[in-house]
């Protein structure tokens, strides 16, 4: 088991006008180790990944990406070092065909049009949608977009994968291929962090937790702790989103 | 895009080729030439501006801030300081790559209409100041060029012809371009960033250089469009040069053809420039508004039916013959 | 010298509230129905023509023209959303650029070929008089102009504060998808939104005849004003879109008094370059509220 540290969030801040997304956060992630990022709606999850990828720039702290600093960095400098992330609300490239989508997440590393095609089409074949390649993004599914945007990500060749609500909306069956698929990722070494509110999926991935409540870390720990700590309970329960997990049931 | 075997698509290809290079000789009218020039100019600027507007989705009607500047490096350089337009014509390329590096700063920072205006804007504000130089370039009044008669050299030619061939060396140009950046790992980076370019960012697609680099591309081929017009017609100024027209022209073409296609902007051209012949030819002199009321009739007739270009009618006829013909041949 | 100044900034204020009603138009339907109008300009001359017929076949005062040119082109915005914008707005960047645009050259050009390029005017009862306040003339036609601008920006205002209708489209502007939850029907205030935008450029056209001609490029000329104004006021922004209007108006007049006649344009496009390069998100600084 590495022992190396894959992803270090220290102090991330961001205030959106009056409003503090995301206060003083702080976690590590080990090398090869999958993290949840679990709390109720707009508790500031998706938020961080934004400050974590450098879609938006925090207004303080830092993040380092196996050592480096990505705090400052455009989204594809981010992508670049290693730190790949999937969407909460897919984005496809919708008049491309699946192939042509993954390809461009390949292209990062090899400019070259016949290894990119090669290796766009492990990632697909990988996710699944081999049979879907030469198909219009816009025309998938709702979940065939979600496999093309993970597909996409792992194109890029990254060594750590942020994913977003990857789960939500999906049945228990297809719950279980999700889950697999990121216990497959997980055997090739690659670091994850996900944001997920389907907790069946969490227990089942995650070997270390950490939960946010408007914007803050309220709780950290293993999912044992963390179906028992009464502040985690209280947030979900005591907050405005009806959303209650059915925390360690199937 | 054409569909078909790739033997087939040759077979398409050489023959229009064949026509159109022998079409000076076929076509004896002067008008006739002078409309095929027109319909070459106009795709050349239509391809150029594709590259950016149509793979890229950047949506800039401030193209004509590159023809003419384009056109008036040469001219200044010819008539100051007796230079080839063969020359001007590349400098012109190089100003307007200049040029593109700080409006594309400025514009790209902005989303959708409001880039248009910002792009709008720029053409307008050149023109504005080369209104004002009276002595580095002539002012409102422009400067015609000296004719020289038969000038090779000087690009300047007695027979229509030489022109023809020139812009069709440029239309060819920047269809073979356009053709490599497609097959290209741009290509796909400048569609993606088209389609959606914080999700191309999240995928590595360094967007602000590959917009900087399509920019340079796209301004230096218009520039060039710029001087062959002024060795054209022998004649410069501000209204000319940086009008907004030629800017409306580049995106309509793409736009009514097949946005984001190679040869989108090509079947746009022909399309809009024959109906601007017909009209001239029908109505006699052309009538004030009627040519662009045309134009925006089009226009609003292929956004609202059919956004991706007339070109998808096209491909879905081919196919169709071709299928009819497949299905009969195996029967 | 004061007085010059003085002279200026009101000539620019007075104007600045007819850009006032055609920005207000534009930063509407850019705040409601998130497309930008590039026809605008198109139908404050629209609103010009029809009040030039109308007085010069029934003699009617533009004020009067205003019940005429409101109206109708209320109802020309209501049919421009439901038949045209609607057809566009599920789609990409492109066809909403496009469409008003198109728009915009087609009434343009129909313009032109309909009543030719020639200057009209109407000259009003009312059209060469002015007060006098020390040294500072006040045309009686501006005067009008920027009271009734002023006034129908103050029941706009009211209007979408204090009616239902008003606050659905300040909903549907500040988030689409919770105010059709909470059933407010899009089209249906989109439709109201751009009737209301369009009438005030009728407003605007109306309230320009007795001091302005009409030909049928005009409205290039106010539409520009309109989006500078709305940019540096912020988009979707209406208090905004007006102040930016009366400075717009100001800075102008000062310009042509002070560096040129025709310096307006040049002023006009420094003011908008200057915005998008250092305040891109205008003067409320990305607040959009109607």
């Amino acid at each position: 088991m590495a022992m190396g540290e894959a992803l270090v969030v220290r102090n991330l801040s961001k205030r959106f006008g009056g409003l503090r997304a995301v206060q003083d956060l702080s976690f590590s992630v080990n090398e090869n180790e999958t993290v949840a990022l679990i709390g109720p709606n707009g508790a500031g999850k998706t938020t961080s990944f934004n400050l974590i990828t450098g879609r938006y720039q925090p207004d303080a702290g830092s993040v380092l990406a196996f050592g480096r600093e990505m705090v400052g960095l455009h989204s594809y400098e981010v992508c670049a070092h290693g730190m790949a992330r999937t969407f909460q609300v897919a984005r496809p490239f919708g008049g491309m065909t699946v192939l042509d989508n993954v390809m461009t997440g390949a292209l990062l590393r090899d400019k070259d049009l016949g290894t990119a095609r090669n290796r766009a089409r492990e990632a697909i074949e990988f996710v699944g949608l081999a049979a879907k390649e030469k198909i219009a993004a816009r025309t998938l599914t709702t979940i065939d977009q979600r496999r093309l945007e993970m597909a996409r990500a792992l194109a890029t060749q990254p060594r750590l994968l942020l994913l977003d609500e990857v789960m939500a909306g999906l049945n228990p069956s297809e719950i279980d291929q999700a889950v697999s698929l990121v216990g497959k990722l997980s055997k090739r070494g690659l670091t994850i962090v996900i944001v997920e509110h389907v907790m069946r999926a969490v227990m089942a991935v995650a070997r270390h937790i950490v939960v946010l409540d408007h914007g803050q870390k309220i709780a950290e720990g293993t999912p044992k702790e963390i179906v028992e700590n009464e502040e985690v309970i209280r947030a979900y329960l005591g907050s405005d989103s009806a959303h209650v997990p059915a925390l360690g049931s199937t | 895009m054409k569909v078909g075997s790739p033997a087939r698509k040759g077979l398409w290809l050489g023959i229009a080729a064949i026509i159109l290079i022998a079409l000076p000789l076929l076509v004896k009218s002067s008008f006739t030439i002078d409309i095929f020039i027109r319909i070459l100019l106009f795709s050349f600027i239509g391809v150029a501006w594709n590259l950016m507007g149509g793979y890229a989705k950047q949506l800039s009607l401030g193209h004509a801030a590159f023809f003419g500047l384009g056109a008036y490096t040469s001219t200044i350089l010819q008539i100051k300081f007796g230079i080839s337009p063969w020359i001007g014509m590349a400098a012109g390329g190089v100003v307007a790559m200049l040029a593109s590096l700080p409006i594309g700063a400025l514009c790209f920072r902005l989303r959708g209409p409001y880039f248009a205006i910002a792009t709008i804007a720029t053409a307008q504000v050149l023109m504005l100041i080369f209104l004002k130089l009276r002595d580095f370039a002539w002012g409102a009044e422009g400067t015609t060029i000296p004719n020289l008669g038969n000038a090779p050299l000087m690009m300047q030619f007695e027979a229509k012809a030489a022109y023809y061939y020139i812009v069709l060396g440029l239309a060819v140009l920047g269809l073979a371009i356009t053709w490599k950046v497609e097959r290209s790992w741009m290509g796909y980076y400048l569609v993606a960033i088209g389609e959606d370019e914080v999700a191309a960012e999240a995928v590595g697609v360094n967007a602000p250089r590959i917009k900087r680099d399509i920019y340079l591309i796209s301004s230096f081929l218009t520039a060039l469009a710029g001087t062959f017009y002024v060795q054209y017609i022998y004649f410069i100024d501000p209204n000319t040069a940086f009008n907004f027209n030629i800017s409306l022209e580049a995106a309509l073409v793409s736009i009514v053809g097949g946005i984001g296609t190679l040869w989108g902007p090509v079947i746009g051209t022909v399309l809009l420039e024959s109906s601007a012949a017909l009209l001239q030819s029908w109505l006699g002199s052309v009538r004030g508004g009627i040519q662009l009321t045309v134009y925006s009739l089009i226009l609003m007739a292929v956004i609202l039916w059919r956004p991706t270009g007339l070109i998808g009618i096209f491909t879905h006829w081919y196919e169709r013959i071709v299928h009819r013909r497949d299905l009969a041949r195996a029967a | 010298m004061l007085a010059t100044v003085a002279q200026a900034v009101v000539n620019g204020l007075l104007i600045g509230g007819v850009y006032a009603l055609v920005s207000i138009g534009v930063t509407l339907i850019f705040g409601v129905v998130k497309i930008v109008n590039f026809a605008q300009g198109e139908f404050v001359m629209i609103g010009m023509y029809i009040t030039f017929f109308l007085f010069m076949q029934f003699g009617i005062d533009p004020l009067v023209s205003l019940l005429v040119s409101m109206p109708a082109l209320f109802i020309v915005g209501v049919l421009l959303q439901h038949f045209l914008i609607r057809r566009v707005l599920g789609q990409n960047d492109m066809p909403q650029i496009f469409l008003t645009f198109a728009l915009s050259l087609l009434l343009l050009n129909l313009s032109l070929l309909l009543f030719t390029a020639n200057y009209r005017s109407v000259h009003t009862w009312y059209s060469d008089e002015a007060l006098h306040f020390g040294e500072v003339y006040i045309p009686v036609a501006k005067l009008i102009a920027f009271v009734v601008a002023m006034t129908l920006s103050g029941a706009l205002w009211a209007f979408l504060h204090t009616t239902d209708l008003g606050k659905a489209m300040r909903a549907a502007a500040q988030n689409r998808e919770v105010a059709m939850l909470m059933g407010i029907n899009p089209n249906r205030v989109f439709c109201v939104a751009v009737g209301v935008a369009l009438a005030l450029a009728g407003a605007a056209g109306s309230l320009l005849m007795p001091f302005y001609s009409a030909y049928p490029m005009v409205g290039q000329v106010f539409v520009l004003m309109a989006f500078v104004a709305v940019v540096l006021g912020t988009l979707g922004n209406v208090l905004g879109a007006l102040v930016a209007s009366l400075m717009m108006g100001m800075a102008e007049s000062l310009g042509i008094q002070f560096v040129g006649a025709d310096s307006g344009l040049i002023v006009v496009f420094v003011m908008l370059l200057l915005t998008l390069a250092f305040r891109p998100n205008g003067l409320a600084g990305g607040r959009a509220r109607l």
